[in-house]
């Protein structure tokens, strides 16, 4: 059983450096680092306590909401999906996360107190 | 239900007697306010005048006369006047025509000025030029709106000829009486006070009764007229002195309003030793109204709402009406009578409510003090005691006995059986002085019952053992002879005695203990190295993502340095930077505008920038196209 599930990742990696554009895997990165950085705010909240609520709320809906943003900038560069974003250039895509990002940093900010 | 509400505001305002009247003491208090010593006409004029009002005849002839210059209208009118009240003043001169007709003519003459030369020609018994009066009053009047000139028109016109055409000057009554302020319903007054509106009141009446006319006047109005102008039981000054005296003797006697006062010869009390009802009826000025005819039309006890009397007469003897209420043999308690006043068509404000009170003697019966076993093994012995004595042996009691008291309380003179308001048991401890009180109650066939239970009993004592005397509370409102009895001794035991401590009185009224405010304490923080621990970990990823991309490698080098880019960039950073003071300083509305002007900058470089990326794309992907063909 375990077996199969190492294969099955191993196979998964090989195939994910090798057939993903640079683009992509440099928003990839991107999602690993907003991940990581929501997963160490949770796990302060957990070990220390959630004093003061608000702070720890918005940090975590900061991490949350950029890696939404971030997945569908990536959606929507990744050339396989070309057909289905005919209206909206990369460009586009990257001008709207940035103009998303404002408004969320905006809260953000506004509710880290 | 709507007839009935209408019945009864109908029956509400009918109902509207007089709460405020001048009594014999007032009017003692006029007459002195109005006989202070005068120094000059116009006092000498409002003292002489106003005590004739109340029936008062002055001597002050030769102040009059020594006072008087004939050259002033004014001075003419006080001493036509004041001489006139007095019977043996007499004012013959008749160079004094010139001055007042002189001054009626003239147009600048004030109102008042008009009804001081009028009122002294009419005093002075000289002819008037009547109708020339009545135009030059009503050219003053459309001049002069305010209540006092049209009051003092009044008062003018009650001296001209009856042939003249008065009849504009009496509409002028009712238009002043919609100018009345109704207070509360009480109340009915000018808002320039209570001497315009007495003044008023007389003038109008004065009118009314010179040309024969009902003044326009509704009874409740004229009822709260007479409340606004005695209202106030002392004057300031003369003039308010005199203004109330002739109001009163206009209300007095005048053809067609006559307000009657009704009032009861000391507390409307009857009992066996005072049987009669006693009701004073007089008119404004304490003058008792013999012609008059009292009836009850209805009296009604208050608690069981059953007729007692129906149309029946007060007999009068010496100026007071009585009635012998007692003869119905009414049972203790308070009732309700509307009494009626009539023989005068004139009458108003003569309907009245009066609450009377039937109050009798209590006496006790029956009175039977008992020592009871709890589990009814020994025999009760029962001792009847009577009123006023005390029981010869005293009583004991501890915790197996229960002490039982029965009595009964009945009007002394019919027997009736009564429940009065207070029925107490009260046991006084001599040497601690410790009282306890207990209520009895009475059962369903008013016999009265108490039981004290011991050992049920025994916080209220505080477990005190010892004698105490036993004593019968009995008190009503409409009892004339509250009881208290000591009718025994009682020695309680009780079990578990406790020291007996000294009595301390509750002091309610001693400084209590001081609260000391507990601040809102600041909530618990995590220790400083653990925050930091933390912060350095959450912001450790950001490394990482820096190795990653240098390791994928990222585009740095592509980076055009196009004006465009630049201030994009820039743009950008600038926005991140507004973020942090945004942290730290400012307020949304400010951020907003900030963020505006920065955002729109950076958003046209930014358009600008990634218009010029894709169509280097667009190129880009045209050549590969072309490559690969």
């Amino acid at each position: 059983m375990s077996n199969s599930v190492i294969s099955v990742i191993s196979r998964f990696l090989e195939e994910y450096t090798t057939s993903t554009p640079n683009k992509l895997k440099v928003v990839d990165a991107y999602l690993l680092y907003i991940l990581l950085t929501g997963a160490f705010q949770f796990l302060y909240c957990l070990l220390v306590g959630t004093f003061p609520f608000n702070s720890f709320l918005s940090g975590f809906i900061s991490c949350v909401g950029s890696f939404i943003l971030a997945v569908c900038l990536r959606i929507q560069i990744n050339p396989q999906n070309k057909g289905e974003f005919l209206t909206v250039s990369p460009e586009r895509a990257f001008a709207d996360f940035l103009f998303a990002h404002t408004v969320l940093h905006l809260v953000v900010v506004n509710f880290i107190g | 239900f709507l007839l009935l509400v209408v019945l009864v505001l109908a029956l509400g305002a009918h109902a509207l007697t007089p709460s405020h009247h001048l009594t014999p003491s007032d009017l003692v208090r006029l007459q002195d306010v109005l006989s202070q010593p005068y120094t000059d006409l116009k006092a000498a004029y409002l003292s002489i005048v106003g005590q004739s009002k109340l029936g008062l005849s002055v001597e002050a002839c030769d102040f009059i006369k020594s006072n008087l210059d004939p050259s002033s209208v004014e001075s003419l009118f006080y001493a036509a006047e004041a001489s006139q009240t007095i019977a043996s003043c007499c004012m013959m001169n008749t160079n004094f025509k010139q001055t007042p007709n002189k001054k009626n003519k003239h147009e600048d003459s004030t109102m008042s000025q008009i009804h001081q030369a009028v009122s002294a020609l009419s005093f002075l018994g000289l002819p008037l030029a009547s109708q020339e009066v009545v135009s030059a009053l009503k050219a003053r009047i459309s001049k002069e709106d305010n209540v006092l000139a049209i009051t003092l028109a009044l008062q003018t016109a009650s001296h001209l000829s009856q042939q003249a055409e008065l009849g504009e000057i009496l509409e002028e009554i009712e238009d002043l009486a919609a100018r009345l302020d109704d207070l509360g319903g009480v109340y009915l007054q000018f808002e320039e006070g209570l001497e315009v509106t007495a003044l008023f009141v007389s003038a109008a009446y004065a009118l009314s009764d010179h040309v024969g006319v009902e003044p326009p006047l509704k009874e409740d109005q004229v009822i709260q007229l007479l409340n606004s102008v005695f209202s106030k039981k002392s004057w300031d000054s003369l003039s308010e002195a005199f203004s109330v005296a002739s109001a009163a003797a206009a209300l007095a006697d005048n053809r067609f309003h006559k307000p009657v006062i009704v009032s009861a010869v000391g507390p409307a009390t009857v009992s066996h030793s005072q049987p009669l009802l006693q009701l004073q009826v007089m008119d404004v000025l304490c003058q008792s109204l013999s012609s008059a005819n009292v009836l009850v039309e209805t009296a009604t006890s208050a608690a069981t709402k059953a007729t007692i009397l129906s149309q029946t007469p007060f007999t009068q003897r010496d100026g007071i009406f009585q009635l012998n209420f007692m003869a119905s043999q009414p049972a203790s308690g308070y009732y309700q009578f509307s009494v009626a006043i009539s023989g005068d068509s004139r009458l108003v404000g003569n309907h009245i409510e009066l609450k009377v009170k039937v109050s009798t003697k209590v006496s006790i019966n029956n009175m039977d003090l008992s020592v009871v076993d709890k589990d009814q093994s020994i025999g009760t012995k029962t001792t009847r005691v009577e009123y006023p004595n005390k029981a010869k042996s005293s009583f004991i009691a501890d915790s197996h006995q229960n002490f039982a008291m029965s009595f009964q309380l009945v009007d002394e003179s019919t027997g009736v059986e009564l429940t009065p308001h207070q029925t107490f048991v009260r046991l006084h401890n001599q040497k601690t002085g410790q009282e306890v009180v207990f209520v009895a109650e009475p059962d369903s066939k008013n016999l009265y019952k108490f039981e004290l239970d011991t050992a049920e009993r025994k916080a209220e004592f505080d477990s005190i053992s010892g004698t105490y005397a036993l004593y019968l509370m009995v008190g009503d409102a409409t009892l004339e002879n509250p009881v208290l009895w000591n009718m025994a001794d009682i020695v309680l035991k009780f079990p578990d005695e406790e020291a007996p401590s000294a009595i301390q009185s509750k002091n309610l009224y001693v400084p209590k203990p001081e609260i000391q405010h507990l601040f809102r304490e600041p909530e618990r923080r995590p220790p400083t190295v653990l925050s930091n621990t933390f912060t350095a970990m959450v912001l450790s990823p950001f490394l990482l993502l820096l190795l990653l991309w240098f390791k994928l490698g990222a585009n740095v080098s592509n980076f055009s340095l196009s004006p465009s880019s630049v201030l994009f960039h820039v743009g950008h950073a600038a926005m991140l930077g507004l973020m942090y003071v945004y942290w730290t300083q400012l307020n949304m509305f400010q951020t907003l505008k900030y963020l505006a002007i920065i955002g729109s900058l950076t958003f046209l470089a930014g358009n600008r920038m990634l218009a010029q990326k894709a169509v280097k794309r667009y190129c880009a992907s045209l050549y590969v196209q072309l490559a690969l063909q």
